[in-house]
């Protein structure tokens, strides 16, 4: 049996009758770094929230250590395990950075004050400053700089890049995938930046409407995904069914484009079948994935 | 470490209500406390202070932010907070103890400034009557300062004040329209009706906001607890 960190089994959330969550399974493995994506709305930080034990799911079941999120005594335990970066990074704003740490870091048993110093001086944080005079990339970078310092085994880190500039969005996912290798810490987050979760994920997972729609490992899901291009010679009538492989097909006079989701040899041999028909084959990328995904098919 | 934050959260309204105290002090010295009838009007003054203590340091230490401090949403740093390792049980009894214990300094340094300062007040009373005063006035203003405490666990620090002050204005109405039922006046009970004016303690009220206190206190435990953030 697989060893997951964060096991998820048909949960359930609503907000005043409106659905935020609809039956979602999701599983992170130890040591994996899971992207989790989604649009607005789709029910990331729900999700989250749920894991963190800040809000009750209706029914299903969720656990994060194997221990059920539900158990508000228990999810202290889970807490002292886990760094957490917020979606919105607010934090106290009559603190300097020197006086979060100084707070924080009793809370943790495993605080790593190598990683602390090492943060401190690569995110290039003024000790001395005020939280409110800090710029929302230092407060994000702050943030991070607390959430590794726990010396947690998972990071749920709700959209870690928000207000950085890609200079240091790129130092910041850089420093991720390298404590995710030094230290083996789980790594749970999600981003609206898909080229930054292709940068460093090795796990997808896209929700859309309370459920989980993708969830594999990014080189079996490129893998397993091709989009083909396809150009008549003559117009010839294409199938109104297609097999359940083919997730979208779009015609523009002769040129047909097609994203598939496996079987690629069947659908191409299926194409060239037709009389002067060229098919070719492409990778394709997460965003190609994640629109076709959430865009309905 | 959630005494830390409490402190850092409470010095300046502390000092503030100090500050407060102070001018009381210099205003009644300019003004001078002669005759019963002046220390009737002193020791109801001196309520003012109190209230005002009560109002400042409520807090359960989860919604610390009102909405427009956020930069973004409406939470400020309360899910910070929550992601800590700690029980809500704990966040709340420690920002309310912090509370207390500086609500409980700013009442004896204004009952001890009273005794020392205003020489009319040591001529008609004991030392063991300023110490029930004390006592009296500690209770009652425990049980307005844990309806706060109640308040902040669903709402934000600010709007908790202005909903203590309106507490406070109603009590207060209610206390001069309404016909006496003298155990649950919690305000006389911290002026006209108290030790140093009446010469004996309202035991009766002192329970009712001993129960009020309990009753806010768990009630806070409890909504926090179940609260959805």
């Amino acid at each position: 049996m697989r060893d997951f960190v964060i096991e998820t089994t048909q949960l359930t959330k609503s907000y005043k009758g409106r659905p935020a969550l609809r039956g979602l399974n999701l599983e992170v493995g130890r040591g994996q770094i899971f992207g989790f994506l989604g649009r607005n709305g789709a029910g990331k930080t729900t999700t989250i929230k749920t894991l963190i034990g800040l809000l009750k799911a209706d029914s299903g079941t969720a656990s994060v250590f194997g221990i059920p999120v539900t158990d508000a005594d228990r999810s202290v335990k889970i807490r002292r395990r886990i760094g957490f970066v917020t979606e919105d990074k607010e934090l106290y704003p009559y603190m300097t950075v020197e006086q979060i740490l100084r707070f924080t870091r009793p809370f943790f048993p495993n605080w790593r004050e190598d990683l602390e110093k090492r943060y401190l001086e690569i995110f290039d944080l003024p000790p001395k400053r005020k939280i409110p005079d800090l710029s929302k990339g230092m407060r994000s970078k702050l943030m991070l700089l607390l959430a590794i310092s726990r010396g947690a085994e998972l990071l749920i880190l709700d959209e870690p890049t928000d207000g950085l500039d890609p200079a240091a969005i790129e130092d910041v996912l850089h420093e991720l995938v390298a404590l995710a290798e030094a230290e083996g810490t789980t790594m749970f987050f999600s981003s609206h930046l898909l080229s930054e979760v292709e940068m460093i994920a090795d796990h997808i997972g896209i929700i859309d409407q309370g459920r989980m729609v993708v969830s594999d490992s990014l080189k079996d899901i490129k893998a397993r995904y091709r989009r083909l291009r396809v150009v008549l010679e003559d117009p010839v009538e294409l199938p109104t069914r297609w097999a359940s492989c083919v997730e979208y097909v779009r015609r523009e006079g002769k040129v047909v484009s097609m994203l598939v989701n496996g079987n690629v040899e069947e659908i191409i041999q299926q194409m060239q079948s037709m009389p002067g028909t060229t098919v070719e084959s492409f990778p394709v990328t997460l965003k190609d994935i994640f629109l076709e995904q959430v865009r309905g098919k | 470490m959630l005494w830390y934050k409490g402190w850092l959260e409470t010095r300046f309204k502390l000092l503030f209500g100090c500050g407060f105290i102070v001018f009381f002090f210099v205003s009644m010295s300019s003004i001078g406390v002669r005759g019963p009838a002046g220390l009737k009007a002193f020791v109801a003054t001196a309520v003012i202070c109190v209230a005002m203590l009560s109002i400042l340091l409520p807090g359960a230490g989860i919604a610390t932010q009102p909405s427009f401090q956020a930069t973004k949403g409406l939470h400020g740093s309360m899910l910070f907070t929550l992601s800590l390792p700690v029980s809500r049980l704990r966040l709340v009894a420690v920002r309310a103890a912090i509370g207390w214990l500086e609500l409980a300094a700013g009442i004896g340094a204004l009952c001890c400034g009273m005794w020392f300062m205003f020489p009319v007040l040591r001529a008609g009373s004991t030392p063991k009557l300023m110490l029930l005063h004390l006592l009296v006035q500690l209770v009652c203003a425990s049980a307005l300062y844990f309806v706060g405490v109640f308040l902040t666990t669903f709402l934000d620090d600010q709007l908790r004040s202005w909903c203590s002050m309106i507490l406070f204005g109603t009590l207060g109405w209610l206390s001069k329209r309404t016909p006496k039922v003298d155990a649950l006046d919690i305000l006389r009970a911290l002026h006209e009706n108290s030790p140093l004016l009446s010469g004996a303690v309202p035991w009766l009220t002192v329970a009712f906001s001993c129960a009020v206190v309990a009753i806010a206190f768990i009630g806070a435990v409890k909504i926090a607890q179940w609260r959805e953030y």
